[in-house]
């Protein structure tokens, strides 16, 4: 690092992590409360690591039944046939609108993957205090958290079809249970990612900086 | 670097004691999530029904993912893969089945490709049209598991445990029956033949029939049955008689059954078991003819020529037939040298009865079902009232002699005998000899005539009659100039009349029945267009499964291929 860092917590100080503002805690042990909103203060969020992981693993294991579970039941007149997110994708590829199929891909296979291993690298990384490359790490965390929100756009599909298709017998689409699982995944992913302390991830380098004795 | 002095404006953090929680209550999340996939996989686990293959000749129609398996139109099943043997000659389906349906998938379940078809005797399936073949499956009766089954080719007949029995029919050949012609009781279609199947020894042929219930109960031990394919034409004295069954039964075969009436009067008899066997005789009338129930054989010898007379002759009670000739033969005695006409006959004693007044019937056919009462009442007929049997002219013409029995009271006492297990009726010779005897007499009355004064009369009589044939020759002519041409042309008329005749049911055979014949053809093509629309229907429904925006949007430019 060739600019120094001065983290707050680093001069004794915390910031309320709703208004802002900076204070000086009441005794390192006991924080206090933020004189302006009544938030209370802790140096970090409070168990921030051990949220994060427990709903990042909460999301894992929603992933297998979201993945498995169909999302979606097509009933025509003739036949009936149930889709999960991958078959759908597969169908979509294979009917020749690659794009579509890939954009569901991403959007829906691979970004909440993305964010639940994104997200357990930071926690791993923090972890194992790593001091290198702390700005990608913090990159990537922001990118997680903004991306969040978009993967919700399998759902949303879901929603309109079902709502729009509705012409039995003819046709009727009806959501599965895989959807559910689905927006529990990314729900969760996206709480884990809040409950995260991105601070975390630059408080092994002021320590590496501290030992380094400057 | 910030100064202390800076610090020191910042404010001052209110103090509040905290309570802090060492394990942090989140991790109920992650548990919950834990929990409900493992419940998820549990259930999966539990709900998974066998997965059974079945041997198909061919995958005409079977999808792998789109098929179903189905028993009473409930889905039971779905054709997970289909692949070939592995000695290429058939197909392996697989098929995964619910857990409900486990209990079904007995040895002898039987499944088949329920696709359209069409016969003389119906349109089935026709709903495969739109939704696709499927597997139709019947639930066995085996309580053995087993995963592994053979697929039918033609699905089964009865389906469904429909009720009603199965009765097994002899017949010497199957004729034009094949599963699924119709059993007609009445004229009213109440069966089908299921199957058929050479006897074990090769000599005849059983057919499986399903009568349908309720008219099940009316096949008994008297019902008879026969092959009702094609027409019965019969000439008799009371003109010509027709009979069909019905058109299908015309083109394709059936069998019909009936029950002879003489059963029914004493009480109605018990329905005959499922599985129970009949003869299946040629024609309503023999089926109707023979009743091995109650019969009773008897042997009579005659003292003169059965020239005229063969088997099958009609024997006669007073005029009612009663029975038949079995057998005619000689009784020969090497010792003696004494060869005697010997003549078995089969009676049928409740034709007899049959021709009774309706008030006797119950009565006489009570004591004529016991073999003993009946023989008793034959041995007072022959002791008493001197029953006798003689033979008769039937025709003239083709001088056919039958067997007729009829009272002798003047005919000396005879005892009925029994001779080789047979009873022997006694004789009375029959009345040609007599009208020899009465010839005889006529001829030597003939030779004391007076033939010379006759010579003279018939000299002056044949000259009367020259003129008498003269005028009968002109008679002739005047018939031949006049009444023959008219007769010939009576007989043209007569052959073109046949002629037009046959030249109509030709065409008929070709309008109906030939391979070519344009009724054939234009259901050919109906079924062809049918068959179009169902298969545009399909695509439509599949294009809409595959973008079901189209309903909304309509449908996009596909991409042509370069």
């Amino acid at each position: 690092m060739s600019t120094r860092i001065l983290a707050a917590a680093h001069a004794g100080l915390v910031s309320c992590r709703t208004c802002g503002l900076l204070v000086r805690p009441v005794t390192p042990t006991h924080v206090g409360h933020c004189p302006r909103c009544d938030e209370r203060l802790s140096w970090r969020h409070e168990h921030a690591i051990q949220r994060t992981w427990a709903l990042l693993i909460a999301a894992a294991i929603l992933y297998l039944p979201a993945n498995i579970l169909p999302v979606l039941t097509t009933n025509t007149l003739v036949s009936s046939q149930s889709d999960t997110i991958i078959s759908g994708v597969i169908y979509l590829y294979a009917s020749g609108s690659w794009p579509l199929a890939l954009i569901v891909l991403i959007a829906s296979v691979m970004i909440p993957l993305g964010k639940i291993m994104a997200l357990a690298f930071v926690l791993i990384s923090v972890r194992l205090r790593s001091a290198t490359s702390n700005r990608q790490r913090t990159r990537l965390f922001r990118t997680v958290e903004f991306i969040g929100r978009w993967s919700m756009l399998d759902v949303f599909v879901d929603t309109f079809v079902v709502a729009l298709v509705q012409v039995a017998p003819l046709m009727s689409v009806d959501p599965g249970p895989g959807v559910v699982y689905f927006m529990a995944v990314v729900v969760l992913t996206m709480f884990a990612a809040q409950s995260f302390d991105s601070r975390l991830i630059w408080d092994a380098a002021h320590a590496r900086q501290d030992r380094n004795g400057h | 670097m910030a100064t202390e002095g800076d610090l020191d404006d910042l404010p001052q953090a209110v103090a509040v004691p905290a309570k802090r929680a060492r394990f942090s209550a989140v991790w109920i999340i992650p548990i919950l999530a834990a929990l409900v996939a493992i419940g998820i996989a549990a259930q999966r686990i539990l709900s998974e029904g066998p997965t059974i293959t079945i041997i198909f000749k061919s995958a005409d129609g079977i999808e792998a993912g789109k098929t179903f398996v189905k028993y009473k139109d409930v889905n039971i099943g779905q054709v997970t893969a289909v692949r070939l043997t592995d000695d290429f000659g058939k197909v392996e389906v697989t098929a995964k089945m619910a857990k409900s349906a486990a209990g079904l998938m007995m040895e002898d379940a039987r499944f088949w490709v329920v696709r359209p078809r069409i016969s003389l005797s119906g349109i089935s399936g026709l709903s495969t049209l739109l939704s696709g073949d499927y597997i139709g499956f019947e639930a066995g009766v085996s309580t053995t598991r087993q995963h592994n089954f053979a697929g039918m080719d033609v699905p089964p007949i009865i389906v469904g445990g429909s009720p009603g029995r199965q009765f097994v029919l002899n017949a010497s050949d199957v004729g034009s029956l094949g599963v699924g012609s119709p059993v007609y009781f009445r004229r009213l279609p109440v069966g089908q033949v299921v199957a058929y199947d050479l006897a074990a020894d090769g000599k005849s042929v059983q057919i499986r029939v399903f009568v349908n219930a309720p008219y099940d109960q009316f096949v008994n031990a008297a019902t008879r049955f026969w092959n009702a394919s094609g027409v019965d034409v019969s000439l008799s004295a009371n003109g010509l008689d027709v009979r069909t069954q019905s058109l299908a039964a015309l083109l394709e075969g059936g069998v019909a059954f009936e029950t002879l009436p003489l059963a029914t009067p004493v009480a109605p008899a018990a329905p005959a078991p499922a599985d129970a066997v009949f003869t299946l005789y040629g024609d309503r009338v023999t089926a109707m003819k023979h009743d091995e129930s109650i019969s009773q054989r008897y042997i009579l010898y005659f003292n003169e020529s059965l020239r005229g007379l063969s088997v099958g002759a009609p024997v006669t009670f007073f005029g009612v037939p009663v029975g038949e000739v079995t057998d005619v033969g000689l009784a020969f005695n090497p010792k003696t040298l004494d060869a005697r006409p010997r003549v078995q006959i089969i009676v049928y004693p409740e034709r007899l009865i049959a021709s009774l007044p309706v008030s006797q019937e119950r009565a006489a056919e009570a004591a004529l079902r016991e073999q003993d009462e009946r023989l008793a009442i034959v041995r007072r007929m022959v002791e008493e009232r001197g029953l006798r049997g003689q033979l008769k002219t039937g025709s003239l013409l083709t001088g056919q002699l039958y067997v007729a029995f009829t009272y002798f009271p003047k005919a000396p006492r005879v005892k009925l005998a029994s001779s080789g297990g047979l009873y022997e009726v006694p004789v009375v010779m029959s009345t040609f000899p007599e009208i020899e005897a009465k010839l005889s007499g006529i001829i030597d009355k003939l030779e004391r005539l007076p033939l010379d004064a006759i010579g003279e009369n018939l000299k002056a009589s044949l000259a009367t009659m020259d003129q008498t044939l003269k005028d009968g020759s002109t008679l002739l002519n005047h018939l031949d100039a006049e009444v023959v041409p008219a007769l010939r042309t009576t007989l043209d008329d007569a052959r073109s009349a046949l002629g037009s005749a046959q030249r109509m049911l030709t065409s008929t055979e070709a309008t109906l029945v030939g391979p070519s014949a344009p009724g054939q053809q234009e259901l050919r093509n109906a079924m062809q267009e049918l068959g179009r629309a169902a298969r545009s229907l399909r695509v439509l429904a599949d294009y809409l499964e595959r973008h079901p925006d189209a309903l909304i949007r309509g449908k996009t430019q596909e991409a042509s291929p370069k």
